[in-house]
This record gives C-alpha cells, sequence and structure tokens, in this order.
C-alpha cells in the first residue's frame, strides 16, 4: 500500500517538474509548428488568415526554378563547410591538448573569440578585410590571382568566401568539443600502447579515433543541421547573388514572407526545409552510428 | 472606502490632474528618414509641434527598407500601427496590396487646406490606385540628377562662358566628355554604386526610360514587346563605361560618393539627396572644385529620369476606424507639412506641393531649381508589387544587373534572367 502511494507520488512530482518545460515548449514550439504546416496549407499573407488551398504551395514549390537553386546552393555550402570546419576543429584540438596550463588556456581563448562575437560583427569584419577597394586581404588574393577579386560578387567566390567566415566564425565551439572528448580518453591506454612499441600514427588511429568517434559524430550532425540553416552570413554579405549563387533555403523564405507577404507559400518552403534537416542528420547519425561501431 | 477602493480613486486622481486641461491630439508619426533628411524633418516636427499647442506629433525613426514596411504591416493589422507615416509612393502598389492604407478623400483634403491641382501630376498620379483614388500625398520628388565637377571639363565645349554644363544632348556627347574627363586624370570619369542595388537599378531605369521602355506592364508583363532590346541596350551602355574604365568598379554607395566629393571623378549619377553633402563640403570651404547638378540630360530618344516621392499615408487602425478628430488632426498635420516643405526642399528634393516649388524662394534655392525641370519628365517605377524601394526590382538590379556590367554574364543573358526572375514573383 504504502509503496503504491509513493509511487503515485513519485509520478506527481515528476508530472509537476516535467510541466513547466511542457507547457512553454508547447506554446512556444508546438503551437507555432502546428500553425505553420496549417499555414503551409492557405494562401495567408504574413498577418491574418488565408483561404485553404490545399497542396497548391507545395505544387508551386516543385515548380519554382529558385527553390531548386536554394537546395542546390544548400548542399554546396553543407559540402563546403561540414567535413572541413570538424576537420580543421580536430586538427586544433589536437594541437592545443599538447599544450599544457596557461598556453593552453590562452590557446583556447584564442580559437573560441571569434564564436563570441555576433554574426553582424562577423561579417562586418569580413567584409571590411575582403572589401574590393580596400581590404587588407585583397593583396594576398591578388598575389594568387593576378587581381583583386570581389569575393562577394563573383559567382564562384561567393559561396566558399561564405563558407571561410562561416568556419572562423564558428569552429572554436567545435574545438571544445574535442578537447572535452580527448581529456575523456584515459591516458593509460597511451602509456600501455607506449610501452609495446606503438607509433605516433598508430596511437591515433587505434586509440584516439576510435574512443573520439562518438564526439566526432556530435560534431558532424550538429555542423550538418547548423549548416543546413544558413541565412544570417549571406543576408549580410551577399543578399544571395550575384546570378543568386549564394540564394539559400532561408533566405527564399525571408523574402517571400517580409517582402512578398506570401506567408502560406513561405510556410511550406520552411516546412520543408525542417523536414528536409530532421530526415537528413537522422539519417546522418545512424550511418556515422554503424560506421563507429564498424570501426 | 476600503484601502483598494483608496488607491484606485487617488490613481484615476493623479491620472486627471496629469492631464492638459484641453483636450490635445496626440499624433504618432513613422518615419524611415535618416541623415540630412532626418535632421530636417525633426526640425519641422519640433516646429509644427511647437506652432499648435493642440496637436503633439509624437514622431519615432524606423529602419529604411523592407523592415520598414513589415512593421507597418504587421502593426496596422493589429491597430497598433501609427496615425501617419511617410510611404514611398513606388511602395504603395504593395501597401494597396495588403490593404494597410486609407483612402484619402476631398474632405481629408479640405481639411489639410490642400487640393489635387496643387501638386505635380506626376507625383499625384504615383500616390493613388489604379482606379485614381488618393492613397498617399505626395511631398517630394527625388530624382536620380547628373552632379558635376566642373574642373575636369575647363576650355572644353562643356562648359558654357558661365561656367555651368552644357552640350550633352546625346549619349555620344556624354561618352565623348567622360573620354576627355578620363584623358584630364578623372579615375572615375562617372560614379555611381555599381556594386550597390539602388545605385545601379536608378541608372538601368533611367536608361531603359528614356527609349521608352517598360519594366513592367499594368498586366504584370516583364519588359513587354521590344522592351527587352531596350533593357539589353541599357546594360549594353552601363557594361560599356565599365570596359572603358569610366565608372568605378563594385562600388558600394558610401564610396561612389567619396568618389566624386573627393574630386576623383567628373560626373556623379545620383539622388538629390546628395545635394546637402555638397552644399555642405562648399560652405566648409572643403570642396576645391566648382560642381553643379543638372536634371539628367537625354541621353536616349527621351528624355526623363527616374523619380520616386516620399508621400504621407494614414494607415488602417486595425478593424476599427480612426477617430474622425485624430483625422483631423493627422490631415492638419500634413497640410502643415506641404506648406512648409521650403525646408525640406533644402535637402535636396523638389516640393511635390506646387505652391512651393513654383515660390520664389525655391527659385532662389540652388541647384534645386535648375533641375526641378524633372519634375514634369519623372518616371516613376512601374505600378506593381514587385517594383519599388527594397523590393524584387531592386534585387535583381544588384543579384543581376550589378555583376552583369561587371562582365560576368552577357547583356542579352543577363536581360533574359532578370525577366524570368521577375515573372517568378509575379503570382
Amino acid at each position: 500500500m504504502a509503496m503504491i502511494r509513493n509511487r503515485s507520488r513519485h509520478r506527481l512530482v515528476a508530472l509537476s517538474l516535467i510541466l513547466p518545460f511542457a507547457a512553454i515548449f508547447a506554446l512556444v514550439f508546438a503551437y507555432p509548428v502546428a500553425e505553420v504546416v496549417r499555414m503551409s496549407f492557405t494562401d495567408a499573407p504574413l498577418i491574418g488568415g488565408g483561404d485553404w488551398v490545399g497542396w497548391d504551395n507545395y505544387a508551386r514549390l516543385l515548380s519554382d526554378r529558385l527553390f531548386y537553386t536554394s537546395l542546390k546552393n544548400n548542399g554546396y555550402f553543407v559540402l563546403l563547410t561540414v567535413v572541413p570546419t570538424t576537420a580543421i576543429a580536430l586538427a586544433i584540438a589536437l594541437a592545443v591538448n599538447r599544450l599544457s596550463g596557461r598556453m593552453q588556456a590562452l590557446a583556447l581563448v584564442l580559437f573560441f573569440t571569434p564564436y563570441v562575437l555576433p554574426v553582424s560583427v562577423v561579417t562586418q569584419i569580413w567584409a571590411w578585410m575582403l572589401d574590393f577597394q580596400f581590404g587588407v586581404l585583397q593583396p594576398v588574393i591578388e598575389f594568387f590571382t593576378g587581381k583583386p577579386v570581389p569575393v562577394f560578387k563573383n559567382p564562384n567566390w561567393v559561396m566558399p568566401a561564405v563558407a571561410v567566415v562561416t568556419i572562423w566564425w564558428t569552429n572554436g565551439f567545435n574545438v571544445l568539443l574535442f578537447l572535452a572528448g580527448l581529456r575523456n580518453i584515459p591516458t593509460e591506454l597511451y602509456e600501455a600502447a607506449a610501452l609495446d612499441g606503438a607509433t605516433r600514427r598508430q596511437l591515433f588511429g587505434r586509440i584516439t579515433w576510435p574512443l573520439l568517434w562518438p564526439v566526432t559524430a556530435l560534431v558532424l550532425t550538429l555542423q550538418l543541421i547548423l549548416q543546413l540553416k544558413i541565412f544570417d552570413q549571406v543576408y549580410l554579405l551577399s543578399e544571395g547573388g550575384p546570378f543568386n549563387s549564394s540564394y539559400v533555403l532561408l533566405l527564399m523564405v525571408y523574402r517571400e514572407a517580409f517582402q512578398l507577404n506570401n506567408g502560406g507559400y513561405a510556410a511550406a518552403v520552411s516546412l520543408v526545409l525542417f523536414l528536409l534537416i530532421v530526415v537528413i542528420s537522422i539519417l546522418q547519425f545512424q550511418i556515422l552510428r554503424i560506421g563507429g561501431r564498424k570501426s | 472606502m476600503t484601502y483598494k477602493a483608496f488607491t484606485l480613486a487617488s490613481a484615476v486622481a493623479a491620472l486627471l490632474a496629469g492631464a492638459p486641461a484641453s483636450a490635445q491630439q496626440t499624433v504618432t508619426w513613422w518615419d524611415f528618414l535618416s541623415g540630412g533628411d532626418g535632421v530636417r524633418m525633426k526640425a519641422l516636427i519640433d516646429q509644427f509641434n511647437s506652432e499648435h499647442p493642440d496637436i503633439q506629433v509624437q514622431a519615432t525613426t524606423l529602419e529604411w527598407g523592407v523592415p520598414f514596411y513589415t512593421k507597418v504591416r504587421t502593426s496596422a493589422a493589429v491597430g497598433r500601427g501609427p496615425d501617419v507615416m511617410t510611404y514611398h509612393l513606388s511602395r504603395l502598389p504593395l501597401g494597396l496590396a495588403e490593404e494597410v492604407l486609407t483612402p484619402i478623400t476631398a474632405e481629408d483634403l479640405d481639411t489639410a487646406g490642400l487640393a489635387e491641382e496643387d501638386f505635380f501630376a506626376t507625383a499625384l498620379d504615383a500616390g493613388k490606385d489604379a482606379e485614381g483614388a488618393l492613397y498617399a500625398i505626395p511631398f517630394d520628388i527625388h530624382a536620380i540628377v547628373l552632379y558635376y565637377n566642373a574642373s575636369y571639363l575647363e576650355g572644353s565645349r562643356f562648359l558654357d562662358d558661365e561656367g555651368k554644363l552644357t552640350g550633352i544632348e546625346s549619349l555620344a556627347d556624354f561618352e565623348e566628355a567622360l573620354a576627355l574627363a578620363a584623358e584630364n586624370g578623372a579615375e572615375s570619369p562617372v560614379t555611381y554604386a555599381t556594386g550597390d542595388d539602388g545605385g545601379t537599378y536608378r541608372v538601368f531605369y533611367t536608361l531603359l526610360a528614356q527609349q521608352g521602355g517598360t519594366l513592367i506592364s499594368d498586366e504584370g508583363e516583364i519588359l513587354p514587346g521590344d522592351s527587352t532590346e531596350k533593357a539589353v541596350r541599357a546594360v549594353e551602355i552601363m557594361t560599356k563605361w565599365h570596359q572603358e574604365g569610366w565608372q568605378p568598379e563594385q562600388a558600394l554607395y558610401e564610396a561612389s560618393v567619396a568618389l566624386f566629393t573627393s574630386g576623383k571623378s567628373a560626373f556623379q549619377l545620383n539622388g538629390v539627396w546628395e545635394v546637402p553633402t555638397m552644399t555642405d563640403l562648399e560652405d566648409a570651404g572643403d570642396l576645391g572644385f566648382d560642381w553643379g547638378a543638372v536634371e539628367i540630360p537625354q541621353l536616349m530618344d527621351q528624355q526623363v529620369t527616374w523619380a520616386d516621392s516620399h508621400g504621407f499615408a494614414i494607415p488602417v487602425q486595425g478593424d476599427a476606424p480612426m477617430d474622425p478628430e485624430k483625422r483631423e488632426a493627422v490631415m492638419t498635420v500634413i497640410g502643415w507639412m506641404e506648406k512648409n516643405a521650403i525646408q525640406w526642399a533644402d535637402a535636396g528634393h523638389i516640393p511635390a506641393y506646387k505652391p512651393v516649388a513654383e515660390s520664389e524662394e525655391f527659385a532662389a534655392m540652388q541647384p534645386n531649381a535648375t533641375y526641378a525641370s524633372l519634375a514634369d519628365r519623372a518616371a516613376y517605377d512601374p505600378r506593381s508589387e514587385i517594383a519599388g524601394v527594397a523590393s524584387p526590382a531592386y534585387d535583381v538590379a544588384i543579384n543581376i544587373i550589378s555583376p552583369a556590367i561587371h562582365g560576368y554574364l552577357s547583356p542579352e543573358d543577363a536581360v533574359e534572367q532578370m525577366k524570368a526572375e521577375l515573372q517568378s514573383r509575379l503570382r
């Protein structure tokens, strides 16, 4: 009897602890998501209701050239950032891990500082550094290409340039994750392996890499989600141009909703992006887990 | 009396004591005017407030462009918008489609002491919907003009005896002047914001309109008929200026202005709103050359110039109509502003209100009076939801025209892409 009462009491306590979160989640996430789904089937403007149009918005999406351009650019951007940023962060973490004490702290601060900056500051810094007329990096570009390049106005340069800015900006956080992962690897393993005469390469390949894999998989997944959501940097640096070569899905959502007042269509685009992120990230995480188990 | 009732009563009493004796109208005003425009508008509002004890204008300045119009739409829909706001007439079609504007009736104009005949027809038309109902009262006409630096033209046929620009009557004349300026050491003989949306759009639209081309027809067709070829021609001209090294490469707005003010350009194609910059520099003795500004010459088949207007509009107040007394106060504010527009002209603009534009005071204002002739030949943006300030038409300028004139795409392909792009934005 007493046990049963205790259990129901337990449940009550648990419920009351969960409730605040559940309520807030329902209010600021579940409800808006449900509204977006509903809106995507209407021709609603940004404010106010609209008429039910069924699958029209989605049909229109499939025939919208800009949608495919944006999709392609999102994919291109993911290719340009996700694996490179993970590799760079791992390399930096390995290097920083070999430092000790204050030097390590200093190195960490240096790599982490960009992450603290707001996106507008980051883009402003890079826009100045890469400015076509006065940018301090233009002589460097000129050295390699023979002439200054307006990087955010050149269809071939714009996406890689935005990718470089993004990697510089967000890398510090990944370094931190990797460093935490590295610290979790027991040093005895390295000592034992060293006694057995393992080389540096073997230490990395047989101990560090497999034990770090869960962190690597996490970083890759987080990056994938983050980079699929690219918007701010493109909006601030290139506005989607030139020739739509940096037009991405979220920019499309923004323009449709706020500039053209097509709330329903914008909702449909954002929902497609949402589903895309969910599906791709679940797929990726599963594949990475399987890959991790094999090795 | 309970404690609760007591506090309530004292709160009410305090409120009543704080309120002025007479019924005073507070007019909430939103604008997007910054820089020199903003300073002049604030001065006008302050003067209005001091002259009208019964009406107080409470002004807020918001960010120009998409943020402003988004905010107006969302706030007006729920009745939390302003009582009066500035509005680009080129953006009127979107405002009409969104149903955020209220029509301005003949009685409203009476209250303000204004009449339709008092305004330049080009500007007034831009403030009306397709059926001819007035939704925004034009305050000014602002266009691009041709600024010139006389020092590069000295001794040539392009200056008259008084040192004023003359002799540019065709594209060939203008390009001859550009070549001459280049010879005389001008770094960029003609400057405009080649790397920005506004600068590129305005020059393109002027060149298109001077050939009689239409960007978007009333039926919603993009570059109908031979307008396509005319658009190609316009892009070709801008591309040529780039290839000859006559215009700056990828110049952002500020850089394009700096090229002219620092004396490195012989000409500038830019809005009248930069006139105060020039007069201020000249007054401070920092300019170092003689300058002037004239209406864009006839380079193509006819003399017209891209133009837009700042106007006043009254947004809807949610579902409720505006209190008639409040509306009267709003119209009083608008009427007063129009009649005092001479101070606004100081910012380079041409008053849309003819009694001011034709006054002796304005005639004495230079260079405004020189280029005021453009008011009758103003080419406003097409009447379309996707045209006007901060619209897809501007996006196309930065996305397609600007890179094309820098050689990343041929004029023909650029115009094709532009058509497809704009067509896809039309529902």
